[in-house]
């Protein structure tokens, strides 16, 4: 029998970026922005993935390292968004089918000086000692360096 | 324009029953057993209601006084090891206002008593309308209710 745990841990990732808060949230809410920089992770392999960028909507998908034969699942639910200020929304991660944490994610998108400050919190449950509060913490840093890296890139339409 | 703001806050809430943990599991994956306690004041007005307790599954749970607020819980179940655990994650709305979003764990240990029960629940509290302490009472209020249906199962026993 698996002995059963869970973990609860708390963390807040804090960035700058010189960009509006409004071109920052386009970066979660633009499929194209949001598949640059949140999925096609570097050293991944993704088999597929779907975004729904709205209150009630589900998106997800599957994805492995590179010549790893593991495959990484994560099912995110959106429930509340704020134009250019807010997107609180849930996920659960799993490895090969077993889910591995639940998460509670809020992030705050704040107009500073020339640009914005982004404060990313997140509130979780790590089952059966699969995944730990500090590895999470860390693949949310690779993120957010990926998107100052997207943030660079020319705004559309401009 | 509304002032935008999002308070953080976890609280854990425990319990001692001398039954073991399937029965008071059941107490929360059986529709009709849930309905027994996860419910309103007697005087409120209630309903619609609804219970799919699988992964993947959602409760509705649609509730106020008459003539105020309608509040609406909407829960998602996350993960569920039965007689162990169960992770879900719920939205309260006022009317149609979402006042928060929140990420609850409820853990069955058999102990030699029976079972020790845990929830911790983590939250984001929008833009002032509930407070974590508030929400803690609250859920306090509604384990009173899960203990007085405990102590029926064991009255039958």
């Amino acid at each position: 029998m698996t002995e059963r745990s869970v973990t609860h841990a708390t963390f807040v990732v804090e960035r700058f970026y010189e960009a509006s808060p409004n071109r920052v949230f386009r970066a979660f809410e633009d499929p194209e922005a949001h598949d640059r920089w949140f999925v096609q992770g570097e050293g991944w392999e993704v088999a597929e993935y779907t975004h729904d960028f709205r209150v009630g909507g589900r998106e997800g998908g599957r994805f492995s390292p590179t010549g790893d034969p593991v495959v990484y699942s994560n099912q995110a639910e959106y429930h509340d968004i704020v134009p250019d200020e807010r997107i609180v929304s849930t996920y659960s991660m799993a490895r090969d089918g077993v889910t591995m944490s639940v998460s509670l994610a809020t992030i705050e998108f704040r107009a500073e000086g020339s640009g914005a400050r982004l404060i990313y919190t997140e509130q979780g449950a790590y089952l059966d000692g699969i995944d730990q509060p500090t590895m999470r913490e860390q693949g949310m840093n690779w993120l957010f360096d990926a998107l100052a890296k997207e943030l660079q890139r020319e705004p559309a339409g401009a | 324009m509304t002032q935008r703001s999002v308070t953080h806050g976890t609280f854990v809430i425990e319990r001692s029953y001398p039954v073991p943990p399937a029965r008071v599991f059941k107490a929360f994956a059986d529709p009709k057993a849930k309905a027994q306690w996860f419910v309103g004041p007697e005087d409120w007005n209630s309903g619609p209601n609804s219970l799919d307790f699988r992964v993947g599954g959602t409760e509705t749970n649609v509730g106020g006084p008459k003539g105020g607020p309608v509040h609406t819980y909407r829960c998602l179940y996350q993960d569920i090891v039965p007689d162990e655990r169960i992770v879900y994650t719920y939205d309260m709305l006022m009317d149609e206002v979402r006042i928060s979003v929140s990420l609850a764990t409820l853990e069955f240990k058999a102990s030699d008593k029976g079972t020790h029960l845990v929830l911790t629940e983590m939250g984001a509290f929008l833009d002032g309308f509930d407070k974590p302490a508030q929400r803690e009472e609250g859920t306090q209020g509604l384990f009173q209710a899960l203990d007085a249906y405990i102590a029926t199962l064991t009255a039958d026993a």
